[in-house]
């Protein structure tokens, strides 16, 4: 199967019409859930698909090894080009390395500002067009509303997609039937998409809802669901 | 004879800069070797005594291993320095291969840096069990714990700590042993600067208690019996050396120790670590192939009364004239005994025997098994098994890589030309991955290496050690050409001009081989015969296959072998008189040629997996260097007050790369690189290098 078909058939095409028409550039948008459902694998996979229509994207990562990382855009891909047998995957994946760039960032409590002025200098001298920036694991349910601001300012500054996947720290939270935690709510104004993921035993599939979107106040499912055994969005 | 059980080879290992020769130099000189420290940069130009040679002296670096003989307490340690620049690496992993155990150096500050991975991948490779020792604890940012964790997270170690530090930075003071819970303070005896024990601060009970349970967990999850005693609460010294020491040989653990080689501060117990954690001789399996038996593995055990085999694995010409240094795997050998060299199938005696240490040497009557020594005067190469005559073994071949660079070089005079032939000569069997040829077409002496260090390192000593002055022309990267799309053939060989002729038609097809997934070897070249009804007798087939072959070796857009590439036959044409091997020859090479055009030739160059570290106000500085060389930026990690970039650039860019580092970054950012695999030349620059390509072709033949 060819590039352009495997696009087209890909399950983050319902995944961006439920949310009519994918996140959109300058917003910020969220995969909210427990620790251990599959939060990296989902956003890789939302990385990875980027990757196959030519987009760039930046992963941040707030881990001691960049290798995990890497090791998560192999399977991924792995996965994603097996199901379809994409044809010449081997270097098919090896020109989309060079749209992507794993920034990790191993010391503790570093500063959003930081962050941004890494990512901006990465931008702007290593000359590298993100269309998209992941963050991975990053503490968002104990930054502060100057810290969204920032980043969302951000967003529209460079105009790009921000997602991030987000897990509550304190062990005393509360989640919703979709698998939000209380902790996450006050932040809802700030952010443009939320989605929550939250497992399933009968049906034995991680479900995904959209929390919050711009174009609907109600929570709806999205149509798309996580497979628990490969990890991948599927229908 | 020494036994056995009271000796030890090891090595050192670790990243460029980590203070090996420095730690290295302490060793001795706390063995009674030397009497007094020289510094590897020190200020009176005596040099430290194991960077024997000149060059070395001069840059501060260490190149070739040398192998050095040291007494602790008892156990004979044979020590082999070994280089930490990555253009060295074949040095580190042919002493690796004679290594029974190592201790990898790790800097306090910068941790695990792309060397020590690379090292620690070869360890991996050779099943050599290691101790780490965290140097430098007294410079300024020093973190042992840090690069504890490094070394779990990054290399995948189970690395435990046995010491915790007292104080740190300038406030170093020693270490506490969490085995027998003292504290040791490195100040003691007339010169202050001998081993003394003392009760631990009381201000670090609580932490070394609480770092002890740590290690007391971490080391009975491989030993049942610790685990039984911890249970018991019956855990005694010895029973926890000896269960740290099982886990370490079976690569289960890494006992992490520290210190400051520079401060003289943690080597003493450095050493009783080697004793008490690294293997003897005899605790470890060595395998040879049996070389008469389709090379079955058989296992040499360290017995000294079987008959010898032995492995050179280093040469060098020193100013006693040729020295080469040997390990016996197996039974001893003795002055005057006969042995076998199973490459060249020729045999010897055993001359002059002796013992190196750092820069002088002690004649010996016998070597045992498990020991380190060297010979003079055998004519060898580096990595030649010797053995008793009635043997057909070699020890398993050594992993060589390719070189990546090569370099045209002209000696000035007729005398610099014969010292240079001298030179290349020795090079060439000291250094696998060196080589030198003279190009048939310019006529130019070419050498290869791995690095623009490794080469100009090898100029430096042709100059001074064979006084062969010779001029260089520009750095040359090895390029490689592949085809991007199958394409068919169908050419006839035909030539009539009296006498017989030659006839052969070959038909079929060229096509690209699939990227290999990562990981896996590249493959150069496949032949694939499709011919049916015998249209090419079977005789002709191999003619085809040679042809094909010898068209590969040289691409027809910049002369460099082609990669990745099948040949199919699946049709042609013979004549019972005028057809021959070498006319089907002929006719697969035209073919090839013919369909290589059409095929979407591209050239190849060599990509190097680059690291960059500088401090992170110059983070920019370093993306804008590597994107204006063509790079591509993999990852970048910020850690305090560093930045640390990966990416993948083509060699070709990274010529001068050291200097304009140099420059953008005052002198605080450094680099490593080493090859990571062929990647396609965009089309400007493909272009540029055909039309050099043609031009230096024309300059050639006039």
């Amino acid at each position: 199967m060819e590039i352009q078909e495997l696009n087209d058939l890909s399950p983050l095409r319902v995944f961006d019409d439920s949310l009519g028409g994918g996140l959109g550039r300058g917003n910020l948008g969220v995969l909210v859930s427990r620790h251990g459902v599959g939060k990296t694998a989902c956003l890789v996979h939302l990385a990875t698909d980027k990757l196959l229509r030519s987009e760039h994207v930046i992963h941040v990562s707030f881990s001691g090894n960049v290798e995990h990382v890497i090791n998560w855009y192999k399977e991924v891909f792995r996965e994603v080009s097996n199901g379809r047998s994409l044809d010449d995957a081997a270097s098919v994946y090896n020109n989309i390395l060079s749209n992507r760039v794993v920034m990790n960032f191993s010391q503790e409590n570093v500063t959003i500002d930081k962050v941004l002025s890494s990512l901006e200098t990465l931008i702007k001298h290593g000359s590298f067009k993100a269309d998209a920036i992941l963050f991975d694991g990053y503490k968002l349910t104990v930054a502060t509303e100057d810290d969204v601001k920032k980043i969302k300012q951000f967003a529209l500054d460079m105009n790009l997609e921000v997602w991030f996947s987000v897990s509550p720290v304190r062990a005393d939270v509360v989640y919703d039937k979709y698998g939000v935690p209380n902790t996450m709510m006050k932040y809802v104004n700030l952010i443009d998409v939320l989605i929550g993921l939250i497992y399933n035993e009968e049906r034995d599939k991680v479900i995904m809802t959209i929390v919050k979107s711009p174009n609907s106040a109600f929570e709806k499912p999205m149509g798309v669901n996580l497979d628990p055994k490969t990890m991948l969005i599927s229908k | 004879m020494a036994d056995l059980q009271h000796m030890r080879n090891i090595g050192i290992s670790a990243h460029i800069d980590s203070g090996k020769t420095t730690l290295t130099e302490r060793i001795l000189y706390y063995c009674n070797k030397i009497h007094e420290i020289h510094e590897v940069r020190g200020k009176d130009g005596v040099g430290a005594t194991m960077d024997s040679m000149e060059l070395e002296r001069e840059r501060g670096i260490t190149i070739a291993s040398a192998a050095t003989n040291v007494t602790w307490k008892d156990t004979e340690i044979n020590i082999i320095d070994t280089p930490g620049h990555v253009d060295f690496t074949i040095e580190v992993e042919r002493s690796l291969r004679v290594l029974d155990g190592a201790v990898l150096v790790l800097c306090s500050v910068a941790g695990v840096q792309s060397q020590s991975i690379t090292v620690d991948r070869q360890m991996k490779r050779y099943h050599v069990p290691r101790i780490a020792f965290v140097n430098k604890c007294d410079r300024t940012g020093a973190n042992p714990y840090r690069v504890q964790k490094q070394l779990v997270e990054k290399l995948g170690l189970n690395a435990v700590l046995l010491q915790i530090p007292i104080g740190l930075e300038d406030k170093l003071e020693g270490v506490v042993d969490l085995i027998t819970m003292k504290a040791l303070y490195f100040d003691g005896g007339e010169s202050m600067d001998q081993m003394r024990e003392a009760e631990i601060p009381a201000e670090l009970l609580a932490e070394a208690q609480a770092k002890r349970e740590i290690m007391l967990d971490s080391v009975s999850m491989c030993s049942d019996e610790l685990m039984e005693a911890m249970l018991e609460d019956t855990v005694t010294e010895d029973l926890l050396r000896t269960a740290i020491r099982k886990a370490t040989i079976a690569l289960e653990l890494v006992p992490v120790l520290m210190g400051s080689a520079y401060k003289n501060k943690g080597i003493q117990a450095l050493l009783n670590g080697v004793l008490s954690y690294l293997p003897n001789p005899g605790e470890v399996t060595n395998k040879a192939l049996d070389l008469d038996n389709n090379e079955k593995e058989v296992i040499l055990p360290s017995d000294e009364n079987l008959p010898p085999v032995v492995l050179a694995f280093k040469l060098e010409d020193g100013q006693y004239g040729q020295l080469t240094y040997i390990r016996v795997y197996q039974g001893k050998i003795k002055k005057g005994d006969e042995l076998y060299n199973t490459r060249s199938h020729k045999k010897f005696r055993v001359g002059r025997l002796i013992r190196m240490h750092a820069a002088d040497m002690e004649d010996l009557n016998e070597a045992g098994c498990g020991e380190i020594a060297a010979l003079f005067g055998i004519e060898c190469a580096s990595g030649d098994t010797f053995c008793d005559p009635k043997f057909n073994y070699s020890l398993s071949s050594m992993f060589v890589p390719t070189p990546v660079i090569s370099l045209a070089i002209k000696p000035v005079d007729k005398k610099a030309a014969d010292n240079m032939g001298k030179a290349l000569n020795r090079f060439t069997k000291e250094d696998p991955t060196f080589r030198s040829f003279v190009d048939p077409e310019s006529n130019q002496t070419i050498i290869q290496g791995m690095g623009e260090l490794h080469l100009e390192v090898y100029v430096e000593r042709m100059k001074r050690e064979y006084k062969a002055e010779v001029e260089i022309g520009q750095p040359e990267v090895a390029y490689r050409e592949a085809i991007t799309q199958r394409a068919d053939f169908n050419y006839t060989h035909k030539k009539q001009t009296g006498g017989s002729g030659q006839y052969a038609r070959v038909a079929g097809y060229i096509e690209p081989l699939p990227d290999p997934v990562e990981g896996e070897e590249v493959k150069e070249y496949i032949f694939t015969d499709e011919i049916k009804g015998g249209s090419i007798p079977t005789e002709y087939i191999p003619s085809c296959d040679k042809g094909f072959q010898m068209a590969i070796k040289k691409g027809s857009q910049v002369g460099f072998p082609v990669l990745g590439i099948r040949c199919v036959v699946n049709d042609g044409a013979w004549h019972p008189v005028d057809s021959s091997d070498q006319a089907f020859q002929t006719a697969a090479l035209n073919a090839f040629r013919e369909a290589f055009e059409k095929a979407k030739p591209v050239i190849l160059e060599p990509i190097m997996k680059v690291e960059v570290v500088a401090p992170t106000e110059f983070q920019g500085s370093l993306f804008a260097s590597i994107n204006q060389r063509r790079g591509i930026i993999i990852s970048s990690t910020e850690d305090h007050a560093m930045c640390t970039v990966y990416a993948d650039v083509p060699l070709s860019e990274m010529f001068g790369y050291s200097t304009s580092l140099r420059s953008l970054t005052q002198g605080k950012g450094e680099f490593t690189m080493e090859i990571s695999k062929y990647g396609r030349v965009p089309m400007g620059v493909s272009e540029q290098l055909k039309k050099d390509y043609i031009e230096k072709r024309k300059k050639d033949q006039k």
